[in-house]
């Protein structure tokens, strides 16, 4: 794969999201949750990030505010030069074509009352690509690129298993032809055997077509096998942010650390040490003070309650957000 | 780098190549809900049973509105022997053209000697139009007005709930009569209103706030799930997420709910024309009831039992079938 160190594909810059609590008669703001709280990261063409963090810690936010799904505070995200938050909602189409979105729950993510054909060339129809049997054409060129029988062309998605209902979520996502995918957890909500089999048909397209994958997951293994660089987030921040191997070798924050501790390996008699961690992850509508992983960090002092330290490099492309880290 | 997977696999192997052929055409889930249904005994006779009471109003229907040639049993004007003739025994009578002759009337007469069968059958053409009419305009009213105030929130739903908020704090009933008596004998914009016209009217009016509110909190839930949201990451425009992506998952919602609501309709018409606010110079089930309460004391029970049976059949097969069709087309539901 080319690299093109200088020109990143998706540059993400200090994004937030947060959503309003609404509270009392009138609908009054109390409050916001910080789903995503200063996210900052880049993504080379070709490449995979993947973005691991804990069931509540704003990954899949972060996904959908890059597709303008959901309203960004502030922040910048840069496509291809482009600033992504500064297109008016009408004229978003061109963006749609370049970028596009797969989900994690095969069962909810196709549209239950259309069939094969109708899902997959919607995307052609609302572009105004194809129409009649060139779409048809090119509906059935997509089943095949996924691994999918044209024969299926008819059939509804109650019709299908969980694999072949995300390997239409992919045939949909690839309608357009776009540069870049958010995986949004694709796998988590399948069998291993076929977690294996998607994940491989995503690196094969990957290889065909040059797309760069955002690939948000919880499983480390299933990242570790996909993923160039590897983000981890805690409470609506990156915490850690380095490419695969250094990351899953040398660790430097100790979320991290417990994160990759709780691997469990397949070796039976192997004791292991693990850093298990106390306590519930704090509510992003009132983080703590000072770094948000303090309350569960075993090597938490004083100065970690008062003050947040940044995303720091410690190695080239090892980035970390903790005081530890340096000792 | 990997090439075909075992799924796609098993289907190309030779051991496979003549099962191909077999394998069965897609099914949607309407298909699929119909032909669960189809199984049901049950809700099988009682669909033909509304077919039927359908089927006759509508061919009241059409022999009043094209002018045919009325068949015995539409004239329900007819008098066809003396008053109060008691059901199922023969009597003497003598007909238009002075002959006499010994005749049966199968459900006895009322108090000006009309067919009581004649009649009842006739009060499910006054029945059906009412509801029909009656839900089509609360489906046109509830239905947009749910789906708006679901999708896009924000002040209109604000409006919306308030309209409905405040329209379920006057009891039902009431509210119904209300509107009833202001609609009656009115012209709006050159429109006549007359007899049942401002029943079903009042009716529609009133009754919409249960299916808006339905509608309004399954689009909330289905908004936000996946795949209305690779609907929008793909460009979909909001008519086309509405009209193509979430009103046809709710579908089955509207159908269901006419069913059981169809039932109400028609007991309504009932109640207000018990009242006297309904049909007054044709007949209709609430009519006949209405006019049973001086009839029974003379014995005179069949008036009464005729249009109580003609409902109880009518309100229980549109129940049973709402039931099983809410069984069969909600996915949700599905047992197997």
């Amino acid at each position: 794969m080319v690299s093109a160190e200088n020109n990143p594909l998706l540059e993400v810059h200090d994004l937030k999201t947060y959503f309003p609590i609404r509270a009392g008669f009138f609908g009054r703001i109390a409050g916001y949750v910080k789903a995503v709280d200063g996210v900052s990261f880049r993504i080379h063409p070709g490449k995979t990030l993947g973005l691991v963090g804990e069931s509540g810690c704003g990954k899949t936010t972060v996904g959908r505010t890059i597709l303008r799904l959901v309203p960004a505070v502030s922040g910048r995200i840069l496509f291809d030069g482009c600033d992504v938050l500064q297109i008016p909602p009408a004229r978003l189409k061109p963006l749609r074509r370049q970028m596009q979105i797969m989900f994690q729950d095969p069962y909810g993510s196709l549209n239950p009352r259309m069939n094969v054909e109708t899902i997959v060339g919607e995307p052609l129809k609302v572009h105004g690509i194809a129409s009649g049997s060139s779409r048809r054409q090119r509906v059935v060129e997509l089943l095949e690129q996924v691994g999918l029988s044209p024969r299926y062309l008819d059939r509804y998605p109650h019709e299908f298993s969980g694999g072949q209902r995300q390997r239409i979520g992919i045939a949909r996502a690839l309608a357009l032809g776009p540069k870049f995918l958010v995986c949004d957890e694709p796998v988590s909500a399948l069998d291993v055997s076929i977690q294996s089999q998607i994940i491989n048909l995503l690196m094969d397209l990957q290889a065909r077509l040059g797309l760069t994958y955002l690939f948000i997951a919880h499983d480390l293994a299933v990242v570790r096998h996909i993923s160039d660089e590897v983000a981890v987030m805690y409470l609506g921040r990156i915490v850690e942010h380095a490419p695969r191997d250094i990351l899953f070798e040398h660790p430097l924050h100790p979320y991290t650390q417990a994160l990759l501790s709780a691997i469990p390996v397949p070796q039976p008699g192997l004791r292991q040490k693990r850093i298990v961690l106390t306590g519930e992850i704090p509510s992003p509508a009132n983080p703590p003070s000072g770094c948000p992983f303090h309350p569960r960090c075993p090597l938490a002092e004083e100065r970690c309650r008062q003050e947040q330290q940044v995303l720091a490099e410690y190695e080239k492309g090892h980035w970390a957000a903790c005081w530890k880290a340096a000792t | 780098m990997l090439g075909p997977t075992r799924e796609s696999n098993s289907n190309e192997h030779p051991a496979f190549a003549g099962l191909e052929e077999q394998i069965p055409p897609g099914r949607s889930l309407w298909a699929d809900g119909l032909r669960r249904l189809r199984r049901q005994r049950l809700a099988v006779v009682c669909f033909w049973i509304v077919v039927l009471y359908l089927g006759l109003a509508g061919f009241e229907f059409a022999v009043e509105l094209f002018d045919w040639e009325k068949p015995a049993f539409v004239r329900w004007n007819e008098i066809v022997g003396p008053s109060y003739q008691k059901p199922m025994e023969s009597y003497e009578w003598t007909d238009e053209q002075g002959r006499s002759c010994i005749r049966r009337a199968w459900m006895g007469t009322d108090f000006m000697g009309r067919s009581t069968l004649r009649r009842t059958l006739y009060g499910a053409k006054t029945s059906i139009t009412v509801a029909l009419c009656a839900s089509l305009i609360s489906l046109a009213i509830g239905v947009p007005l749910g789906a708006a105030a679901g999708y896009f929130r924000g002040w209109i739903d604000d409006l919306i709930i308030w309209l409905i908020s405040t329209l379920s704090t006057i009891p039902y009933l009431l509210l119904l009569m209300a509107f009833a008596v202001v609609l009656r004998d009115r012209t709006f914009w050159g429109i006549e209103l007359r007899g049942i016209t401002s029943v079903y009217l009042a009716m529609g009016l009133t009754s919409w706030v249960g299916i808006c509110r339905l509608i309004r909190g399954e689009f909330i839930k289905r908004k936000e799930s996946e795949y209305v949201l690779a609907a929008k990451a793909t460009g979909c425009s909001n008519a086309r997420i509405i009209f193509s992506h979430l009103l046809p998952n709710v579908f089955h919602i509207i159908i269901i709910d006419l069913s059981l609501r169809f039932v109400d309709f028609i007991h309504a018409e009932v109640i207000l024309s018990f009242l006297g606010l309904g049909e007054t110079d044709k007949p209709s089930w609430g009519a006949m009831i209405d006019a049973a309460r001086a009839e029974l004391a003379r014995d005179v029970w069949w008036e009464m039992t005729a249009a109580t049976v003609a409902i109880f059949l009518l309100s229980l097969s549109l129940n049973l079938l709402g039931d099983a069709l809410r069984d069969c087309l909600d996915p949700k539901l599905r047992m197997d």
